[in-house]
This record gives structure tokens, C-alpha cells and sequence, in this order.
């Protein structure tokens, strides 16, 4: 279709003609004409996520070790760190809840633990030249940052805020940390993308009730959902963005309180578990 | 450890996990307050109002202004041509859906600038979302604002099913303020009646659906909706915005009559 096939002014809208022009952008068939390739802005960063509660909240005996492990990390590869909340975040939602507040008012108020929390991770990474970024600059420059230096630390929550989902069940931002510094993985084409929490992995039951508890090394987004596990170590909306990952198929959860095995997670190395993407739905 | 300053509910999140679906429904006792139970939001089209320009502009803009005596009006802006237009050279172009979200913001904000600056004479403010927390106060005050209307997920944006489409666009964006806001209304000024069984402007044997539900919606699975996809699926989990009605900003007097709570066009509920 070309501009003189058809006069601009036909439908009395003013057309920029474009392949999409005057095209529902609902229509499934205009969607799947646009499933194109996708450029990689940061292919040889990696993406972690540090535990809120799982690691910060827990001070010095489980933070200190980590923050060696990422300054001997540092050395080698260029890191882009999110926190969540913790147990702030937790807290924070507890009483908004209780004051009958929605979810996208809980959501931007957790925006706030995260913050502090990148904060006091950049306070003790700051000796590596790795800094804390204010969100309002942080994706934009995001390339400079990671030329300039080593790593930065970001809140890991989605800039969602008000605009949050509501969720399925409950009140709790279903966005949080896990799942916003996935997105930014995703967006940024970044190499891996790894959740440091404060156990080994995925395991089929909770093993800290069912001593025989089997670890999962490695799981489909799909295998995953079917086994319909009471909880998770990481928020449940990833398995929906991973389900439509294009760029970043795969996150790993690793025990950050074996921080050793942060840099074989970096090589691409099983230390935890792995959650994968389908292969026929890619 | 017993901490007196937690409440139940504290206490079981601070120690439970945000995966656990009892935990999740203990969270559902309390009812959420509406913020502001009084505001309207109305969303205006980019592509089927604002690319018509003056012909389609001015009478709704007259309309609104006619109104601002008798409703409190949050008026977001949809994007249109110019964002197609983006998006088609960024895809070409290999550009992420997050990225592809920030050109859609652009058009949606040069939008906002230009109905706020036909407004700007009867004190109308543009609010962008930090400037979000005076937004009561402009209602009060001069009972509407403009703003965009795509969510500010930028780089975040999630990647839809198919394609590369940011899957949130300006549809979401209003219906995400309308349900956060508990708002009275939320009403889509588009350039058609409402929702039809195909596109009204492709197909002539379309027709016209004034009342449907979601689920019938699903069920009826139409290659081409009113609404952003989004919008129906967040509807079913919404704690307050449980209809939204779709109206035709080419005819006048129509928004006039769904501020008034009239069905004038089509309306989804859950």
C-alpha cells in the first residue's frame, strides 16, 4: 500500500503512512506480522537479582560474604544488580492493606524499601566503583553506566507503581523485584540472568518439612506450572514473562549464601536451578 | 520472634512467602477504599479522535468543557498514527517491546500537550506521573487534568504473546487509573459505537454488541477488539473498575450522556 493507492485523507484521519497504518493494532493477524527479530542493547552484561529478605535483611553473616563474591566478579564481568524490599517491602504492604489501600499504592510504596536497599548494597560496593542509580536516569543510561563502570545496582522493582496489576489473588504487587529485573534483562539482551536467594534452588516439596525433598536442577516454565507447588522462591508472574521471553530464555535461582557459586552462574554453569522457557512455544 | 508492632497480617507476611495462595487470600479481608470515587476517566482516542484533528477535537473539547460544572474528569491520551509509524520503523529496526513502549509514550504525551494546551484557558493541567500526588488537587480545583495515557512501564514493558506490540498500551494505562483510583467511571471515546462483531470500518456486515461480558467476549474470541487484550483480562481481577463503556466521540452529546451514567454505547463487565 502506498500513499498514492490510497489518499490519507480518506477515512478523514491523518495518516503517517506505515505498514501499520489504519491497522487495528488488536487484530491477531497485524500482531503476528510483527514478530521480528529483536536487537541485544547489552549482550555481555548479566543480570543479578539479590535477595531483599533473603539476603540484605539478614546483615552483615549473609550480606558480607556476597558483596566479596560480586567484587571478585566484578573483575571479570559487568554486573547489573537489582534488590527488592525485603522485609520492609512486607511490612509496608501489611499496613497498607490493613488501611485499604490497592495494589498500585503498595506497589509505588515499595518502590521505596527497594531504593533503600540499592542504597546500602552500593554503599558497601561502592570500593568496586559499582554505584546505586536513581530510577528516574537509570534505564535511559543504562549503556553509558555500563561502559563507564564495573557494575550499578538499581531497585528491582518494575517502575510499575500505580499502574501495577491488580492480581489474581490478594492485594501483593505481582511485580516485584524478581519479576522487573527479569524485564530488564529481557529488555537489554543481557548474557544471563540469576535470583540470589537463601536456597539451593527449586526442590518438588518445601525441605525444610520433608527431609527426602528431591532438588529440581532444571525446569520448563510449563513443567513447572503443571506441578502446581504451594510456593515458589521467586515471584510467579516470571514464569509468565518467561513464557514470552524472546532474548533472555532461561533464569537461574542460586544460594547466595554460597556465594562461590555466583561466578560459575555467570559462565552459563548449573549451580542451582534452572528455569527455562518451553522449547516448542520459542 | 514476637513483635508486638506487627499486626497478624504483618507478622504472616514478614515471614511467609508472597507465593502462598492462603497467605495471598488473607490479604483480601479488608475491602480497598476508592480514592477518588468522584473522577471520571475518560480516555481519548489517538488514531480514531486526535489524528482526525479540529473536525473531531474541538467539538469533544467543547463537550468536556461543557461538563467540567458537573463531573470531575481525569482525561488520558491515546497515541495513534504517528506511533504506528514508530513502532513499524523500530520493528524493522530490531527494537525491544520495552523500547518500542517509549515511542508509544512520546506520541500518547505530544498528544496530552496539545489537548492541555486547548484547555490550558479554563486551568486545566497536564500531569505526568511523578506529578500524580497533586492530582486531587487539580480535581478539586479545576475538576479535570490530561495525561497520558501509556503506563510509564518504559524499558519494562512486558513482551506480549505474539509479536512485538507492547501488550499495555494507552487502553490499560487509563483503565489501570480508573481501577487504582476507585473512579466512578471509565469511558473510552472512540470514533465507532462501541464493539462490533468485526471492524465496523473493514467489514459492513459487522454488528453492533451493546452489552457483553468479558467472558462472552473471550468465548466469542474476535479476531479484532475494541479494547487492548490487556484491558479485559486485568477487569477480571479488578477490586473496583468492573465496566467500562466504549462510546462514539464523533457524535455529540454522547460522552456528555455515559458521564451521566447513561448507556450510550457499548459497555463490558465482568
Amino acid at each position: 500500500m502506498t500513499e498514492s493507492q490510497e489518499h490519507p485523507m480518506d477515512d478523514h484521519r491523518y495518516h503517517v503512512w506505515s505498514p501499520l497504518m489504519r491497522e487495528s493494532l488488536l487484530d491477531k493477524q497485524v500482531m503476528a506480522s510483527t514478530e521480528t527479530p529483536v536487537v541485544r542493547m547489552l549482550p555481555t552484561c548479566h543480570v543479578i537479582k539479590v535477595g531483599g529478605r533473603s539476603i540484605l535483611d539478614g546483615g552483615k553473616a549473609t550480606t558480607y560474604p556476597l558483596v566479596e563474591a560480586i567484587s571478585a566478579a566484578l573483575i571479570a564481568n559487568k554486573l547489573i544488580i537489582g534488590i527488592g524490599g525485603g522485609i520492609r517491602s512486607r511490612h509496608v504492604f501489611s499496613i497498607g492493606i490493613d488501611l485499604g489501600l490497592p495494589t498500585g499504592v503498595l506497589a509505588q510504596l515499595a518502590i521505596a524499601d527497594a531504593l533503600g536497599n540499592a542504597h546500602m548494597l552500593g554503599t558497601l560496593l561502592a570500593p568496586y566503583g559499582v554505584v546505586a542509580i536513581p530510577p528516574e536516569i537509570f534505564g535511559h543510561l543504562l549503556p553509558l553506566f555500563m561502559q563507564a563502570a564495573p557494575g550499578v545496582i538499581f531497585n528491582g522493582d518494575p517502575p510499575f507503581s500505580l499502574w501495577e496489576h491488580p492480581p489474581g489473588l490478594g492485594r501483593i504487587p505481582p511485580h516485584r523485584s524478581d519479576a522487573g529485573s527479569y524485564l530488564l534483562a529481557e529488555c537489554f539482551g543481557c548474557a544471563t540472568m540469576t535470583l540470589i536467594k537463601d536456597v539451593d534452588g527449586l526442590y518438588d516439596r518445601d525441605p525444610k518439612e520433608h527431609p527426602n525433598a528431591h532438588f529440581i536442577d532444571e525446569i520448563t516454565v510449563t513443567e513447572l506450572r503443571e506441578r502446581n507447588l504451594p510456593t515458589l522462591p521467586f515471584d510467579r508472574t516470571l514464569l509468565d514473562l518467561l513464557a514470552h521471553a524472546r532474548l533472555v530464555t532461561s533464569v537461574q535461582i542460586i544460594n547466595g549464601l554460597e556465594p562461590d557459586r555466583l561466578e560459575g552462574a555467570l559462565r552459563g554453569e548449573r549451580v542451582g536451578t534452572i528455569v527455562r522457557k518451553d522449547e516448542a512455544s520459542s | 520472634m514476637q513483635d508486638q508492632l506487627l499486626t497478624y497480617l504483618g507478622e504472616a507476611l514478614v515471614h511467609g512467602s508472597l507465593t502462598d495462595e492462603v497467605l495471598l487470600a488473607e490479604t483480601e479481608t479488608h475491602p480497598v477504599l476508592p480514592i477518588l470515587p468522584n473522577a471520571n476517566v475518560i480516555k481519548i482516542g489517538g488514531q480514531s479522535l486526535i489524528d482526525r484533528g479540529r473536525a473531531a477535537v474541538f467539538p469533544l473539547l467543547d463537550e468536556l468543557v461543557g461538563n467540567l460544572a458537573h463531573h470531575q474528569m481525569i482525561i488520558g491520551t491515546g497515541a495513534g498514527t504517528r506511533a504506528r509509524h514508530a513502532y513499524s520503523v523500530g520493528l524493522d529496526l530490531g527494537m525491544p517491546t520495552g523500547v518500542l513502549s517509549i515511542l508509544g509514550t512520546f506520541v500518547s504525551m505530544q498528544n496530552a500537550r496539545m489537548l492541555h494546551y486547548l484547555l490550558a484557558k479554563h486551568g486545566i493541567p497536564f500531569v505526568e506521573p511523578v506529578q500524580f500526588p497533586q492530582l486531587p488537587f487539580y480535581l478539586e480545583e479545576r475538576r479535570a487534568v490530561i495525561f497520558f495515557g501509556m503506563p510509564p512501564y518504559v524499558f519494562w514493558q512486558p513482551n506480549p504473546a505474539v509479536g512485538r506490540i507492547p501488550p499495555n498500551r494507552t487502553d490499560t494505562g487509563t483503565y489501570l487509573v480508573s481501577e487504582v483510583f476507585g473512579a466512578r467511571s471509565m469511558i473510552y471515546v472512540k470514533d465507532e459505537d462501541g464493539l462490533y462483531t468485526a471492524d465496523p470500518k473493514k467489514d459492513p456486515k459487522a454488528k453492533f454488541i451493546p452489552h457483553i461480558t468479558v467472558e462472552e467476549l473471550e468465548a466469542l474470541d474476535l479476531a479484532d477488539v475494541v479494547v487492548e487484550h490487556s484491558v479485559l483480562a486485568l477487569m477480571k481481577h479488578a477490586q473496583h473498575r468492573r465496566s467500562i463503556q466504549v462510546i462514539n466521540g464523533l457524535k455529540p452529546g454522547t460522552l456528555s450522556l455515559a458521564l451521566n451514567g447513561e448507556h450510550v454505547g457499548t459497555i463490558i463487565t465482568v
